[in-house]
């Protein structure tokens, strides 16, 4: 990109400067000086006075100013999770939690009892797979109503607004909603036995798990349809119009022509979407309420209650570290997949 | 300066006319996209109607699973404020949400600026540590700030538990992540040249940022703070253990009615729903106005 610029024909100052701290960003080890751009030969003086211009703007970068988020970070993240840590091999419950400090070490036993005392791996169970059967089908939805409202047609705008209506309401106004219209009686057994059906109970007993999950995809659908919608965006105009060449069938043209290109976003979706949903406490707390049907202890449910219900704090900071375990797999891959720094900025055509 | 942006390709030149392209582009036949669009706008508007429809309702008319209203009312968008305790909810929740949205703002500008345009060691490490602090279950987290909390009360007297600063100050945290990450991927987009001219012209980085930048960030600053301000109105794992009645926000104090509601002969379902829509108001609203940007910002986090 420097000769880019330089092929511009701007003199001298201006182009050098424009240029320097772009290399310099961009390479990690920074270099004193991008040695073999020099362009023409620039009046001496001007030349000396940009490079200390630059080294000094690389001396004084401000990085007090990542001090204060940084310091929060520390505070009240690292603190906390190695707190936590620690904490997770503690005796801990109601009476010691005041001195925690002086409660008595009992190295892996909170994770002895959690494996076998408590219904934890079922816990594990529930929360994987109630994530991994919402995202199955939140996947084919968010793709059928990305690929529906690509091309332009009158009323578009509207409906893509009513599509993130779902997603943008808060989670405890989704699961109180929701909570209001499966109760007994209510107007989902209303509406079923219309039609012949009747549902039993839905928010106890083994309904519940489903329940859990039509209100998850319910309120989680939009987010796949977003980045779907993301990747139709980024088909080549060239690609359609060679598919139009060849007389390709819609469907042939999405099946071979579009759906590759959604690959990188719904890989992405179903990554975060997986977080969000083995994270997610709010829905079924706020669904379900404490204490929850057995189908729907759900990872941070049971967490959550083992702390501030049954008040046994060390066993539960051992559930939340098998959280962790459990979010840093799909975490890990994400991680890896996404691309930190875009690569096209730093100097790129932009 | 000016010369290297006119040498930049123009996008509108290689993008062709849209309209034109319209039959070339199409994915799907028009029955399908009426079918799917009707199916899917029923699926989300339904429950919406339902809400409405319901709030102005009486609780016994929602409890035998009446859709509409056997008479309507609007008692229960008055009572709300006392009985769930929605006023007192409400202006915590805005007092929360909002600070944490202005501070969380304004210090992801000044991290994501020094991440996007400075290069140190460590700098790829916090890119990473900004995503994977977004997926912190916060189950996890919860425990631990709360005895971090009430051990600054043991130790150094100072009371954060029951107040708003507890919950300001962990969704602030909790908020930075996800607010910083948008504000890098904004920054990214904007160009370098006016920077570098400002610094020829003697400004310093604090000059550039405050001259420069921030005014031309404003759009990635308010959906910055706005991401922010959700994640405190939204939340009520933290909210449920950290406050007192009076701190209660509204999520709290809904979650409370909701579940408290349900001893007696027939709950409040009227009041819950109109309760829901007050709630929910304010985002939808914010969504509206900005969805534009939001969009964006969105899926920022997942796809660049």
């Amino acid at each position: 990109m420097p000769t880019e610029l330089e092929a511009s024909g701007d003199s001298g100052l201006a182009t050098r400067v424009a240029v320097a701290p772009l290399a310099a960003d961009e390479l990690q080890a920074v270099p004193a000086a991008p040695g073999g751009h020099e362009p023409g030969p620039p009046p001496a003086t001007q030349a000396g006075r940009v490079r200390r211009r630059r080294v000094s703007s690389e001396k004084n970068r401000p990085l007090w100013m990542l001090i204060p988020g940084g310091a929060l970070m520390v505070i009240i993240v690292v603190v906390p999770l190695l707190l936590g840590i620690y904490m997770s091999m503690l005796d801990l419950d109601q009476y010691s939690l005041r001195k925690w400090v002086n409660a008595p070490f009992i190295g892996v036993g909170n994770f002895v009892e959690a494996l076998t005392a408590t219904p934890l791996l079922r816990a594990v169970w529930l929360s994987v797979s109630y994530s991994l059967v919402a995202m199955l089908i939140t996947l084919p939805l968010g793709i059928g109503a990305a690929v529906a409202t690509q091309n332009a047609f009158k009323g578009r705008a509207l409906v893509r607004s009513v599509f993130l209506i779902p997603y943008v309401l808060p989670t405890f106004v989704v699961a109180t909603v929701w909570r209001t219209m499966f109760q007994p009686g209510g107007i989902v057994d209303n509406a079923l036995s219309g039609i012949g059906i009747s549902g039993g109970l839905w928010l106890n007993g083994p309904n519940s798990y489903w329940t859990l999950i039509i209100v998850q995809i319910w309120a989680s659908w939009p987010f796949v349809y977003l980045l779907a919608l993301s990747g139709l965006q980024s088909v080549d105009h060239e690609v359609h119009e060679a598919s139009a060449l060849d007389g390709a069938l819609w469907w042939n043209k999405l099946r071979y022509v579009v759906f590759p290109y959604l690959k990188g976003p719904l890989s992405l979706a179903f990554l975060i979407g997986m977080l969000h949903h083995i994270n997610n406490f709010t829905l079924p707390f706020v669904l379900f309420g404490l204490p929850a049907p057995i189908d729907v202890d759900v990872l941070p449910m049971l967490t959550y209650v083992t702390s501030f219900q049954s008040f046994r704090f060390g066993l539960s900071a051992a559930m939340a570290f098998v959280s962790l375990v459990l979010v840093a797999i799909p975490l890990f891959v994400y991680l890896r997949a996404v691309k930190l720094d875009d690569a096209e900025t730093p100097g790129g055509r932009k | 300066m000016s010369t290297s942006t006119s040498n930049r390709p123009d996008p509108g030149i290689l993008r062709p006319g849209s309209r034109r392209q319209h039959e070339v582009t199409r994915l799907l036949p028009t029955p399908m996209i009426v079918s799917i669009v009707a199916v899917l706008g029923a699926v989300v508007l339904l429950p919406m109607l339902y809400i409405f429809l319901a709030s102005i309702n009486t609780d016994i008319s929602v409890a035998q699973g009446d859709f509409w209203p056997a008479e309507v009312t609007l008692a229960n968008y008055t009572k709300i404020w006392t009985s769930v305790g929605l006023a007192n909810g409400l202006m915590n929740s805005v007092i929360v949400a909002g600070s944490t949205a202005v501070v969380s703002a304004a210090l992801s500008v000044a991290t994501a600026y020094v991440l996007v345009r400075y290069t140190f060691r460590g700098r790829l490490t916090i890119l990473r540590g900004l995503l994977a602090l977004q997926s912190i279950p916060g189950t996890l987290m919860l425990l631990p700030v709360f005895v971090l909390f009430s051990s600054a009360a043991t130790y150094l007297g100072v009371h954060i538990i029951g107040t708003q600063w507890g919950l300001f100050l962990t969704y602030l945290t909790f908020a930075m992540p996800f607010s910083t990450w948008v504000m890098v991927t904004y920054l990214r987009g904007l160009p370098r040249e006016l920077e570098e001219a400002a610094r020829i012209d003697g400004a310093g980085s604090l000059g550039i940022l405050f001259r420069i930048v921030l005014p031309l960030s404003w759009p990635g600053i308010v959906v910055s703070g706005i991401f922010a301000f959700l994640l405190g109105w939204n939340d009520v794992l933290f909210a449920s253990v950290m406050t007192r009645p009076e701190s209660q926000t509204a999520a709290v104090a809904l979650q409370v009615f909701g579940s408290s509601a349900e001893g007696g002969a027939i709950p409040f379902y009227g009041q819950m729903m109109a309760s829901a829509l007050v709630c929910a108001a304010p985002v939808v609203i914010l969504y509206l106005v900005f969805q534009r940007y939001l969009v964006g910002g969105l899926t920022a986090g997942g796809v660049k």
